[in-house]
């Protein structure tokens, strides 16, 4: 639905050779999601390493970080479920994805040309996204049986065991993907970042990396001709 | 570390080195509690409360002598009963003092994040240091003994430090001091062992309690509690002493094949992302071919 | 104790019934891990309730409440039948010998010769010894007494010349009339009575007596009891008992030994030393009666004369007792105890009748008594049956408490059920007085080891608080006032007391203790030593006492505590030599600084000592002396052939396996008689199931109840986290044990649908009490002559003032509420453990 949205926006504004990409909402909302796991990053990767404990005095302290962490943890979850409500559509993940997926060397090997033309999410990043959803839920759980760990009686502390380890585990399933999403998104594809902070990303860029999507905004009004 | 406070390095006036001096005579402490001669009176409880200065907190009668359930962050050492009835039907009241195990190798240390939180004496002493918790609650987790005890009020835990004040000065840890039958006693770990080696044979010699047993448990790497029990093979009897206490393989995987996978993959992540920048540059967006046609 | 708490520690066996030193004495309590530890010493643990101290027992046996005569009773025989017995002993140092008066009757029918029906008492003539010397081999009943029905004005006394029989055959001597009084108490009677199955009961007795084992007297066992043996209508008969069994199997006087009676407060012993019942003077001086008209009639009637075989000594110590005594009153009224007014004896009250303290609460209910002073006491507590002693303080015209918290007894106007309109109507004035807590005074404690031992003031008591002596010095001297300018019909005891304090409105303490040790009133010359006690100085020990008034004691037992050369009592040393834990120079103990009472028994008759490990005293040939590592209490140059009996306190010289005259007011040897409120008749003679001599009150709050309303046995305690009625007060002792419980049988809890933590209803004919039920299998339901019997026990500590009855967390009623005011005819102890209720949920 957002999609449409953003397509009718997008081809009022082509004038100027640009493309609404994001929503003002949206834009926000992962800058929301960003900064809450920025912050869930540097305390939990304090919490995980000794090597790491300094990054706790980056944000006040280790017990601050305690206290702290699990409210951004909440707080990143509805940032996600935000996400999951505003683009499971656009996410859907198909055959041609998959196609995608096959050939996914190309890609790494900025073979742009030499892969299928993408929707408005590439598999990557739908992987991305789904990756993060499941891995929200997951350490939503066991950061819950963390936060108040001692309410947990002793005939229960296997739930403890599992959640220590799922927690960790899952984290770093999610560091790795966050790492993946910015190195590509702000550093490796020109014009990413840019989108998310004015929303917008040249017809080019549409046409290079999400032809399917930049198709369908061109291609739309032309077919009913 | 009481020996750390009194050995002496230089001697006014001497000639030559100081006798003893540079003579590695660190110890390993040891609290024994003969569970056999414990007559549930809570004697340690009270000290344990009052040298540690904790308030009075309101309980309520639980169809037991038992103070509490278990221990609480204020409330260190706690008499565990237990009505056992043996097989020829004759009934056993077993009380045995419960609190931090100290073990060698201390599950609540592995588990800790915070620098300097836990940290375990040379004597063996395992001891929090409040300033230094981030109450993270790890440590009860890495705990195979339910000892450490998280405070809702300081967000901080808490668990026995086997008066590692008193010790330090020379002291028996509070508890000892008050125990009135002789049940617990506290020195060095071999001599501990011996004693209550030699009461666990004299219990099976004499007493007819055939499994009398030392409890000091390998799996944790021995600890700096040891107990005497009239039935070493069912330490669960007691109060819920686990037969085989171990850090939790969830702690050991996490703190640390798990870390190391972790980190490494971290590294290398960073490490190929670099390469791969070099390597194929940046990702930049194509000119719209003139043969598109749909280009405006 | 005839012993002391250290010397537990000497012991191979101990047998615990009556008490639960573990939890109620657990300091004390260490001698017995000790000796546990160190010696692989045994311990039976006899108790109603499987408690902390059976938890640390080799043999656990659960009994009836108040079946520890039939219980003890039958080990006596056990050891007679298995010869487990210590023959050298019994014969030279115990009356087993001596020759009982023909008419004697033992109690087949639950009664001894020479009951009254009329006036529920003994004729005790016939509780005494034939005199005639050596009857060894002769037929029975040939000397007869002419006195047997003689004269009955004259108390019978005994016969200087005992008739005696060392093969021990002959039929009436005490040894065969024991044995044929306890023959009645087998294995299987004892299961009726006590509930103890046969195998269990003879299992107990063969490892109790194992330390007599083929005649070896090396070993030693103990016997260790508190209120749980005091508190029934036969308790003195049933420590009676354990001296009996302590004398058959040669344990008394030797390390390790005794019988051992645990204290139930720091300072109980004192107060029994210091007359705390109203029939005796300070020492255990028996109290002047209307008899007594003047000194020689009361001395003459007090002093025992020597009665043993001839060729045996005796000492006799308390023929000494006129020294005593005018010692006594010297200390007591001072300048005004003079010969010539028989050293002011009409001074002293006259113990008409009995005072003892149910006495004193139905005197005030009945109207008699108008007032009461209660200090360092919690008197509507520690009482049976709250109820009528509630009721009787609101009669009471004034009450004046000292104590250092708001106590029940100065609330008892406060009581659950006293309505606010009830309340306005009680006319009682109480007047409330704080006072110095323990660590807030000096003095000195005698504790059950008999050490006297002094304490400092910790700190300076608070606010208004007042020390007790202050108190009372304020009262005595305003009464003296008063009687100076008002006179009164009998001032003289009151105008002429001594009160030679330095500060008489705050009598320093060691004044008075110096009081009690005694001082010299005249130079005075020992005839051997020649050593010389000028006018003034403090006496060395009761050696130096004279009945002609030139010397003064408060209490002559004290005599040796705080001498010419300090006080004893503040000595410190640790010093052990013989190991035995006998620490002479640790405080000082009565009588004269012996650790273990009569230990020359500890040797055989040529004085060797019978375990050379544990050498007490010894007799010294080539000295001529008696030597030891603790004082001999003994006559110290008597060579062992003289055969000075070792009992020197006893006219005889020797224990009493059987126990004459007027010694015991219900009888010469102990008989199971069954408590006042029971499930069940007394096997052995059903008609007369209870101890005759036990009086009842005839208030409308003295019920008792019958098996068929009331079939559960019910028991009293007290719990190792608390002190009696105070520690109720202290955040600490209350988060240790919250709240008041009743602790049950799981199968008691099945049949009346009852989960542990339920509120349950105690029900006795006295009153209900209310507390939540601890469901346990410590108590076990009972098989008592073929009918199942369920006993429950309950602490006795909470009440209606402290920490969780202030918040309305307990149902705020005492556990005395239950308990009827039933007592023991010789020491007036009300039956608190053992009687009957009932129970419902709340």
């Amino acid at each position: 639905m957002r999609s449409n949205v953003a397509s009718r926006s997008a081809s009022a504004s082509h004038e100027d050779d640009m493309i609404l990409r994001y929503t003002l909402g949206e834009r926000l909302n992962h800058w929301f999601g960003a900064l809450t796991y920025a912050y869930l990053l540097i305390t939990g990767l304090a919490f995980w390493s000794p090597y790491f404990f300094w990054l706790a005095a980056l944000v006040g302290g280790g017990s601050t970080a305690r206290f702290w962490h699990p409210w951004f943890g909440l707080a990143f979850s509805a940032s996600l479920f935000w996400m999951f409500k505003d683009w499971r559509q656009d996410m859907r993940v198909d055959n041609s994805d998959r196609a995608w997926g096959r050939v996914i060397s190309n890609y790494i090997r900025n073979e742009d040309d030499k892969l299928p033309p993408t929707t408005r999410f590439n598999y990557g990043q739908k992987l991305f996204f789904w990756g993060m959803c499941y891995s929200v839920i997951l350490l939503l759980l066991s950061g819950v049986a963390l936060w108040y760990t001692e309410a947990l009686p002793w005939s229960l502390r296997y739930v403890r065991y599992t959640a220590i380890l799922i927690h960790a585990s899952v984290a770093f399933i999610t560091i790795g993907l966050f790492l993946i999403h910015v190195y590509m998104s702000a550093i490796l594809e020109k014009g990413s970042l840019a989108s998310m902070i004015h929303g917008k990303v040249t017809a080019a860029w549409a046409w290079t990396f999400h032809r399917i999507w930049y198709d369908d905004l061109r291609g739309a009004s032309r077919s009913k001709q | 570390m009481s020996q750390a406070v009194t050995e002496i390095v230089r001697i006014s006036g001497h000639a030559g080195p100081a006798p003893g001096a540079g003579l590695n005579r660190e110890f390993h402490v040891c609290k024994l509690v003969d569970t056999t001669t414990c007559i549930g009176c809570k004697a340690c409880e009270v000290a344990c409360l009052e040298w540690n200065g904790y308030p009075f907190t309101e309980t309520t009668f639980d169809n037991t002598y038992q103070t509490m359930p278990e221990t609480a962050w204020n409330y260190w050492n706690l008499i565990k009963f237990n009505e056992h009835e043996r097989e020829d039907g004759s009934t056993m009241l077993l009380m045995r003092k419960d609190q931090c195990m100290h073990c060698e190798d201390p599950g609540c240390l592995a588990a800790c994040p915070a620098d300097g939180a836990i940290v375990q004496y040379a004597n063996g002493i395992v001891d929090f240091q409040e300033a230094h918790c981030i109450g993270c609650g790890y440590c009860i987790t890495g705990c195979p003994f339910n000892i450490p005890k998280f405070s809702p009020a300081a967000h901080k835990v808490f668990k026995c430090t086997l008066c590692s004040d008193r010790v330090t000065q020379g002291l028996e840890p509070a508890c000892i001091k008050a125990c009135p039958t002789g049940c617990l006693h506290f020195g060095t770990k071999p001599e501990m062992k011996e004693l209550a080696e030699t009461r666990a044979k004299q219990l099976r010699e004499h007493s007819g309690f055939a499994d009398a047993g030392v409890y000091d448990p390998p799996g944790v790497g021995g600890t700096h509690v040891i107990y005497v029990l009239h039935d070493a093979k069912n330490p669960e009897l007691y109060g819920g002493l686990p037969k085989d206490p171990h850090v939790p393989i969830s702690v050991r995987l996490w703190k640390g094949p798990l870390k190391w996978i972790g980190n490494l993959a971290l590294l290398g992540g960073l490490v190929g992302m670099a390469f791969h920048y070099m390597r194929y540059g940046p990702k930049k967006e194509q000119e719209i071919p003139a043969d598109d046609g749909r280009r405006p | 104790m005839t012993n002391g708490w250290i010397d537990i520690k000497n012991t191979d066996m101990m047998l615990i019934m009556g008490g639960n030193p573990a939890e109620n004495h657990p300091c004390g309590f260490k001698w017995a891990m000790e000796a546990k530890r160190n010696r692989n010493a045994k311990l039976i643990s006899v108790d109603p309730r499987f408690t902390r101290t059976s938890a640390t027992a080799d043999l656990y046996v659960q009994i009836r409440a108040g079946t520890d005569i039939a219980f003890l009773g039958g080990l006596i025989r056990y050891a007679i039948e298995n010869d487990r017995i210590a023959k050298e002993y019994l014969v030279n140092y115990t009356n087993a010998a001596f020759i009982v008066k023909e008419g004697f009757k033992l109690p087949d029918d639950g009664l001894y010769s020479g009951f009254d029906s009329a006036t529920a008492t003994y004729d005790k003539s016939t509780w005494n010894y034939e005199q005639g010397g050596d009857m060894s081999g002769k037929a029975a009943g040939v000397a007869k007494s002419a006195a047997a029905h003689g004269g009955t004005s004259a108390p019978p006394s005994l016969p200087p010349n005992v008739a005696y029989d060392l093969t021990l055959q002959h039929p009436r001597c005490v040894f065969q009339l024991l044995k044929q009084q306890y023959s009645r108490y087998t294995p299987d009677v004892v299961e009726r009575i006590t509930g103890i199955p046969q195998a269990q009961f003879v299992k107990a007795a063969d490892l109790f007596t194992s330390v007599r084992k083929d005649g070896d007297m090396k070993k030693v066992a103990t016997i260790i009891y508190a209120v749980g043996w005091t508190q029934h209508t036969f308790g003195t008969q049933i420590i009676r008992t354990a001296a009996m069994i302590q004398l058959l199997l040669g344990n008394v006087g030797r390390a390790g030994g005794g019988v051992n009676a645990l204290r139930g407060h720091s300072n109980i012993q004192g107060a029994t030393d210091m007359a705390g019942l109203y029939d005796s003077l300070p020492g255990y001086l028996k109290a002047p009666i209307p008899t007594d008209t003047d000194l020689a009639t009361y001395l003459k009637r007090i002093t025992p004369a020597e009665s043993k075989p001839t060729p045996w000594g005796s000492m006799n110590y308390w023929s000494n007792t006129p020294k005593f005594v005018v010692s006594l009153l010297k200390a007591l009224y001072g300048d005004a105890a003079k010969k010539e007014n028989e050293f002011a004896f009409n001074y002293i009250p006259r113990a008409d009748r009995d005072y003892s303290w149910t006495h004193i609460w139905d005197d005030m209910y009945n109207g008699k008594v108008k007032g009461m002073f209660a200090f360092g006491m919690n008197g509507v507590m520690i009482g049976p049956d709250t109820n009528k002693n509630i009721n009787a303080l609101k009669k009471a015209d004034w009450l004046v408490v000292g104590e250092i918290y708001p106590d029940e007894t100065s609330e008892f106007w406060k009581a659950p059920g006293i309505t606010p309109d009830e309340q306005r109507t009680i006319n009682t004035t109480v007047y409330r007085l704080p006072c110095a807590g323990f660590a807030e005074k000096d003095g000195s404690m005698t504790n059950s080891a008999r050490w006297v031992t002094w304490k400092f003031a910790a700190v300076p008591p608070p606010g208004e608080a007042r020390l007790d002596q202050d108190i009372v010095a304020q009262i005595f001297l305003r009464v003296r006032d008063l009687y100076k300018k008002e006179g009164g019909k009998f001032p003289d005891p009151i105008l002429n007391l001594s009160w030679a304090y330095a500060d008489s409105i705050h009598p320093p303490l060691p004044q008075v203790a110096m009081e009690i040790n005694g001082k010299a009133l005249a130079d005075l010359t020992d005839p051997v030593t020649k050593q010389v006690i000028k006018a003034g100085q403090q006496l060395p020990g009761f050696a130096w006492l004279k009945d002609d008034g030139t010397t003064m004691c408060g209490n002559w037992i004290y005599s040796g505590m705080w001498t010419e050369a300090g006080a004893q009592i503040q000595r410190r040393g640790t010093e052990d030599p013989s190991g035995l834990g006998v620490y002479p120079n640790w405080a000082w103990s009565w009588p004269a600084n012996r650790r273990v009472l009569y230990n020359r028994a500890s040797c055989n008759l040529d004085g060797k000592p019978w375990d050379p490990e544990r050498k007490q005293v010894w007799w010294n040939e080539a000295a001529a002396k008696w030597a030891g590592n603790d004082v001999p209490d003994f006559k110290p140059d008597s060579n062992p052939k003289d055969h000075l009996g070792p009992f020197i306190m006893n006219p005889e010289g020797v224990g009493r396996l059987f126990a004459p005259i007027g010694v015991l007011a219900d009888g010469p040897f102990p008989e199971h008689y069954e408590p006042m409120e029971s499930p069940t008749k007394n096997i052995l003679h059903p008609e007369q199931s209870n101890n005759p001599l036990v009086k009842r009150f005839k208030t409308p709050f003295d019920k008792l109840g019958t098996p068929e309303e009331y079939s559960i046995v019910c028991t009293t305690y007290r719990l190792t986290e608390h002190y009696h009625y105070w520690t109720k007060n202290n955040p600490v002792n209350v988060q240790l044990i919250p709240e008041p419980f009743v602790e049950i049988p799981v199968e008691l809890a099945d049949e009346k649908g009852i989960r542990g933590t339920d509120k349950i209803k105690v029900i006795s004919a006295r009153g209900t009490y209310i507390a939540k039920a601890f469901v346990t299998r410590r108590l076990k339901p009972m098989m008592i002559d073929g009918k199942k019997v369920y006993q429950i026990g309950l602490p006795i500590h909470q009440g209606f003032r402290g920490i969780a009855e202030d918040e309305g967390r307990d149902a705020r009623t005492p556990a005395n509420l239950l308990t009827p005011s039933v007592t023991d005819p010789n020491a007036h102890t009300p039956e608190s453990k053992g009687f009957l209720v009932k129970i419902e949920k709340a």
